[in-house]
Formats: C-alpha cells, sequence, structure tokens
C-alpha cells in the first residue's frame, strides 16, 4: 500500500475523452488524477481537423469568452470533391445559417485543441501528469481498484508507483490493451474493423488559402474526397483549410492497405500529385506527417463500456461515426456521460457495476448509440458497394464533361453516350442495385 | 549543500524557421524547451542533490509563460523556483540579464548562501555564451566555463573538481566552493523522475519578482534600457572544419611524419 497514490478518480490518457471525464469529475468537487503518456496532453493524438462546437460548449460554455479560440478556421462550406483521374467534380454547400454565431464546426489541430482542453482540466482541478504511460490496471476478484505506472513512486524507492482510486476511467484511445485487461472486450480488433489514415498539414505562403479556395479570413472549407483520392477503394480522403495551412489526409481500412500491399505514404502521395490538388497546393511547405488508427469497428466491436470499478470511453471504445467524420465530440459526449457515472458512485459510495451502468444506461439513450446501431451494417456496405469509390466518382466526372463540353455535336449523340457509359460501367440492373441498396443502407435496414 | 541553478526558456530551435523576407526568427506555433544546456544543469544538480543531499533553487526571468520551464525543473528534484517577470526585463541583452540575475542571485545567497551556481554554456536561441560568465564577474565568484564532468566534489575541504572541455582537449581543473560553472551536454543525462516528483511539478507554483520587489533593481539597467546591445544582422556563419588530429603516442613518430610532409606537400608548400 505505501508504494500508491490515492485519488477518487484515475483517468487514463489525455485526450478529449479523458479529459471530459476528468473535467466532469472534478468540478463536482472529486480528486482526479489524469495520465498521459505524451509530452502533454495531445502530443500523441491525430484528427482529421474538424471538432463541433456544440460538443466543446457542452464542456466549456464560456468558450467564447477566450482571447484565443483553440481552433483554426469556422467552417463555411462542405461537402464532397468526386476525384476521376484527373478531374474533379465538387458538390459542396455553404448558405447563410453556416454564418450564424456560434459556428457549427471548426478547423483545429489537435496539438493546440487538446492542450487548450487540458489547461481547462487543471483549472478544474484535474492533476494532469503527462509523461507517464500506464502499464496494468490493479485488480482483485475482478474489480478494477487503479493502474500501475512506469515511474518508481520517488527517487529512493525502484519499485513502479500504483496510482489507485474507486474508479478508473480508461480513455486510452484505440489500441485498447487496458479496456481488454478490464476484461470489457473479449479480443483485439482485426485490421478490417480499423482504418489507417495519413495525414499531411501543408504551409501555403501568407494569404494563399484565403485566395486558392475562395474564402475570407472568417470562412473555412472542409471537404471529403472521394474516388481518385483513394484509388478506388472504400475509404476517403480529405481536405481542411487551417489558418495558413491546409490538412490533407486520406483513409482506408487496414485490411486493405494489407491486402493490396499498398503503403499509406503512397496513397498520399498520389494524392498530392492529383493535377487539381497539385494546383491547389503548388509552393506549399510540409509542416508535419503523422498517421493514426481510426476505430470503426462499429456496434460489433463495442465493448461494455463498465465494469467493477472502471469505465472505457471515446475512441477505446470506438466511438466513431466515419461517414459524419464524429468522434471528437463523440468521445467528450463520453467523457461526460462517464464522468457524471463516477460523481454518482461517489455519492452513493458504491463503485460496483450496478452504480456506473448509469453511464451505459445515458450512453444507450444517446444519439451516439442510436447512431451506432443504425450504420451498423457500414463497413459491409462500404465492402459490398465498391463501385460507390471505384466507378461512380469517374462516371460522375464523365458525364459532366460530356454534357459540358457537348457543343457541336448532335446532343442525341452526347447523351447515348452518356447512357452507354452508364450501361458499361454498371449495367441497368447493377444501377438499380446500387440504388437500393444505397437506399436501403441510409434507410437502416 | 546549496545550489542555484539558472535556466532559460527557448523556442525549440529544432522546428524553428527564418521568415525570409525579414530574416527573423518565426516564433509563431514554435514550441518552448528548457535551453538543452540549462537542462544538463539541472540534470547535474539533480545528480549531485541525490549524492551529497542539496537544496536546488532554480530561477528563470522570462514571460509568464516561463512558468512552464519551472516547473519541469521541478521534476528534476528543484526545492525552490523563482520567475523574474515584469515588462521591464523585456528586450535585455546578457549586460541586462547578467546583472538582473546577479542582483537576485545576491538577494536569494542572503537567506542562504550558495554553493555551487549552475548554468547552461550558453542558450540555443542566443548562443553567446555571456550571462554566466557575467554573472561570476558581478558575484565574484571563480568561473569554470564549459565543463562536461563533475570528478569530484569534496564537502569537507569544499573543493570541486571537473573536466572542462576546450578545443585543445580537456582540462581538468580544482576550485574553491562556492564557484560558478557553465554546464555542457555531457555534464548529466535527464533523471527518470519518480511519479511523486512529477506530481509535485504539476502542483508547483513558483514565487513571481518583479523589477521593484522584493528585489529593488536599478531601472536604468534593466531590459531594452539597460541593453547597448544592437543586432545588425543575423546569419549563419560558415562551418569552420576542425583540423585533422594525429596522436604521435596513438600512430608513431614516422608516420605522423609521413603524414604531414604529405599534407604540406598537397599545399604546395614542399
Amino acid at each position: 500500500m505505501s508504494n500508491s497514490f490515492r485519488y477518487d478518480v484515475v483517468v487514463v490518457g489525455g485526450g478529449p475523452a479523458g479529459l471530459s471525464a476528468a473535467m466532469t469529475c472534478a468540478r463536482h468537487g472529486l480528486s482526479v488524477i489524469l495520465l498521459e503518456r505524451g509530452r502533454f496532453a495531445g502530443a500523441k493524438n491525430l484528427f482529421g481537423g474538424v471538432v463541433y462546437t456544440e460538443s466543446v460548449l457542452s464542456l466549456a460554455p464560456d468558450l467564447f469568452s477566450e482571447k484565443r479560440l483553440p481552433f483554426e478556421r469556422p467552417v463555411t462550406e462542405e461537402g464532397w470533391w468526386l476525384l476521376s483521374e484527373d478531374g474533379v467534380v465538387k458538390i459542396t454547400h455553404t448558405e447563410k445559417g453556416l454564418y450564424e454565431k456560434p459556428p457549427r464546426a471548426y478547423t483545429a489541430f489537435r496539438a493546440r485543441f487538446d492542450p487548450w482542453l487540458a489547461q481547462k482540466a487543471e483549472e478544474a482541478g484535474v492533476l494532469v501528469i503527462p509523461k507517464v504511460k500506464v502499464l496494468d490496471l490493479i485488480c482483485a476478484n475482478g474489480k478494477v481498484s487503479g493502474v500501475l505506472v512506469d515511474r518508481p513512486r520517488d527517487w529512493e524507492s525502484s519499485e513502479l508507483a500504483e496510482v489507485r482510486a474507486p474508479v478508473t476511467i480508461i480513455s486510452e484511445g484505440v489500441n485498447r490493451l487496458l479496456t481488454q485487461k478490464a476484461g470489457l472486450i473479449p479480443r483485439d480488433f482485426t485490421p478490417e474493423e480499423v482504418a489507417l489514415s495519413v495525414k499531411e498539414v501543408i504551409q501555403l505562403p501568407k494569404g494563399e488559402v484565403e485566395k486558392r479556395f475562395g474564402l475570407s479570413e472568417d470562412e473555412g472549407l472542409a471537404v471529403e474526397l472521394l474516388g481518385e483520392a483513394t484509388l478506388g477503394f472504400p475509404g476517403s480522403g480529405f481536405l481542411y483549410t487551417n489558418t495558413t495551412s491546409v490538412s490533407l489526409g486520406v483513409g482506408l481500412f487496414l485490411s486493405d492497405f494489407a491486402e493490396k500491399g499498398l503503403k499509406p505514404y503512397e496513397l498520399l502521395e498520389n494524392l498530392k500529385k492529383h493535377p487539381v490538388m497539385a494546383r491547389l497546393l503548388s509552393g506549399g511547405e510540409t509542416l508535419e506527417y503523422g498517421a493514426h488508427l481510426i476505430p470503426e469497428w462499429g456496434l460489433e466491436g463495442l465493448p461494455r463500456l463498465c465494469g467493477e470499478g472502471v469505465m472505457v470511453v471515446g475512441d477505446a471504445a470506438g466511438l466513431v461515426n466515419p461517414l459524419f467524420r464524429e468522434g471528437t465530440n463523440l468521445a467528450i459526449y463520453s467523457g461526460i456521460m462517464a464522468g457524471k457515472a463516477a460523481v454518482f458512485a461517489h455519492e452513493k459510495g458504491d463503485f460496483g457495476h450496478e452504480t456506473l451502468k448509469l453511464y451505459e444506461e445515458a450512453f444507450r439513450e444517446s444519439y451516439i448509440y442510436r447512431d451506432l446501431k443504425y450504420f451498423r451494417r457500414l463497413k459491409k456496405f462500404l465492402r459490398e458497394n465498391r463501385s460507390l469509390f471505384a466507378d461512380y466518382p469517374e462516371i460522375i466526372n464523365r458525364v459532366l464533361h460530356l454534357y459540358l463540353s457537348a457543343q457541336g455535336r448532335a446532343k442525341e449523340e452526347v447523351f447515348q453516350e452518356i447512357f452507354g457509359l452508364f450501361r458499361k460501367r454498371r449495367g441497368l440492373t447493377g444501377l438499380l442495385r446500387d440504388f437500393v441498396k444505397t437506399f436501403r443502407f441510409f434507410k437502416g435496414w | 549543500m546549496n545550489i542555484l541553478v539558472s535556466i532559460k526558456q527557448v523556442p525549440d530551435t529544432t522546428n524553428i524557421r527564418i521568415n525570409p523576407e525579414t530574416g527573423t526568427l518565426v516564433r509563431e506555433g514554435v514550441p518552448s524547451i528548457i535551453n538543452p544546456y540549462d537542462a544538463s544543469a539541472l540534470a547535474l544538480a539533480s545528480k549531485l542533490k541525490r549524492r551529497y543531499g542539496a537544496k536546488i533553487t532554480v530561477i528563470t526571468m522570462g514571460p509568464p509563460q516561463a512558468e512552464a520551464a519551472l516547473k519541469e525543473a521541478v521534476e528534476y528534484g528543484a526545492d525552490r523556483i523563482i520567475l523574474l517577470s515584469d515588462r521591464k526585463f523585456a528586450g535585455a541583452d546578457t549586460l541586462a540579464t547578467s546583472y538582473t540575475l546577479a542582483e537576485t542571485i545576491k538577494y536569494l545567497a542572503g537567506e542562504a548562501p550558495f554553493d555551487l551556481l549552475l548554468f547552461g554554456k550558453q542558450a540555443i536561441d542566443g548562443d553567446t555564451a555571456q550571462v554566466g560568465p557575467g554573472v561570476a564577474r558581478r558575484l565574484g565568484v571563480p568561473l569554470i566555463t564549459y565543463v562536461v564532468k563533475v570528478e569530484k566534489l569534496d564537502t569537507e575541504t569544499r573543493e570541486i573538481v571537473v573536466h572542462r572541455k576546450t578545443e585543445r582537449g580537456i582540462e581538468i581543473l580544482k576550485a574553491p566552493l562556492p564557484v560558478l560553472i557553465t554546464c555542457d551536454r555531457e555534464v548529466g543525462e535527464p533523471p527518470f523522475s519518480p511519479l511523486s516528483e512529477l506530481i509535485r511539478a504539476a502542483k508547483s507554483k513558483p514565487e513571481v519578482f518583479s523589477a521593484e520587489n522584493p528585489v529593488p533593481l536599478e531601472r536604468a539597467k534593466l531590459g531594452l534600457k539597460g541593453s547597448p546591445t544592437r543586432v545588425h544582422r543575423v546569419f549563419t556563419p560558415e562551418l569552420k572544419s576542425p583540423g585533422e588530429r594525429i596522436f604521435v603516442s596513438e600512430a608513431g613518430v614516422s608516420t605522423v611524419v609521413e603524414k604531414i610532409i604529405t599534407a604540406l606537400k598537397e599545399k604546395g608548400v614542399l
């Protein structure tokens, strides 16, 4: 026992989920320690780059009184760019609503957003301790009572320190080693269940982001890139505008990288060489390069969210909706819910599953769970309908090209060529099947 | 033993870029770190504390954000951390900085004199290597620069033996305490601090000293006002390659003579 530190709650991992959970507990007067293995909260974290304002406001209602917001640009234009081999069809949307205050979403960097959130947590009273790696859970009789870390207790001792608390909140991210040790999930994930995303931040000369993307200083563009961006594989690329740089990335299921022998950086290089991208990014300087796994195991890989004295939040639980680029917000919501359960448990003085399941119940009533259920067939749908990525972006580019360059020809011929194109690439039954399948998927059937 | 370590928070120059238009450093978005040579000084202090027992006081001069560097110093085992922060300190060159630090150290030594004063050999953002010597001169204590190793510290006779790196080789020097030492990288490795120290660091708050309180400083010697240095131009100096060194003891006389003759012939001297 002499080797241990004691708190009301110990949180493992300083991402949005862990910080939200810790903050919620501290604001209710609990003593909270958060252990983060990176040099600072956010040091090891990476995301594409869009954060939804509502989730941040639910943690920091005074967000807009900040001198400097922890974001890059508000998102005022959104949509998809369908890439063919050398062309693009842009489907983007903007309207007055996207300019209303507060903006719905912002582009951001984790290396700035997470430290900001960590500071908020510290202000709430959380003891944020970076540079500490949690090695294991302390379990007895199926009950978790803290964690073992990679640091000794003090200068005199060589034994590893224990941090004990009646509630342990695991926000370890996609590599859910502790979640497994806690017995909340029976197995590790498979390559089919995670996406590997690579990203570069490309700095453009001053004023060029505005010029090249048709934006003013407080406008931002966030688009998903389909088709050639992933070489026709299920997945997507993205392009988000930051203050003076662009976040460009692309992600596929890990299994597709493995099966096709694709290298992540080659995929991104290929995207950067696309004529449309090359023009938009010319003269840009790469500031950073990163890669990260995204948990897309969905409902079938969902762990039990709580056990005896332990809860799991954020990426570790797989709370991600790739279709709507939700992840950071879901992490925050889950953190808040778990935090509330921890507070409830301390009020009750009971830390068993029966008490902590308040979190699981709240989760099941939330839209996060409803969405996981609604899109439970996402992976299967994407895998079985590769033509959505391999054929349609190409076809749509071709069709628009034919239609828009039809002068000097009999239009009957042009249209015949267009219909011929559909027939050749998908066939009439194929078209119908694709339509029905897509419709069924979005109906949640 | 009473040890003082003076540190500086600097932009991480591995990430730094120069604005091609103005020739100045782009500081925005560049993370701040403890100057690596100062971190070595802290590591040495930490090592000595664990071996001989010591109280470590760490001071830094800088904006309020420099607090982060001091909190990190606690992870090395610092017992007392002091931030000299005042708008009047802004724009200080090495002269004004040496004055400010020396006066503060004199004040602190009034409470308990220091046996050892540790500085980094230079800061990676300015590379002047003047502040340590400037402080030693003002305090009237012996100075040993570019120290790579502490060979012996005798708390009884109050003497220290150190290795000092020069262009000609290593000098081994003995000095009485108190002494001011400027440290090179090799002097100490950052310790793998225990959890108790990380927690203490997270909870720590530095004492903040202003230009008046608790040490009343002469306004004219502070900050920009007290800094006669004017930056004329910033440029990257050409790297001088060190000459080839052959040791007679290792290579033998005849090989060395042959090499010299060949080299002189190549140069067209012979």
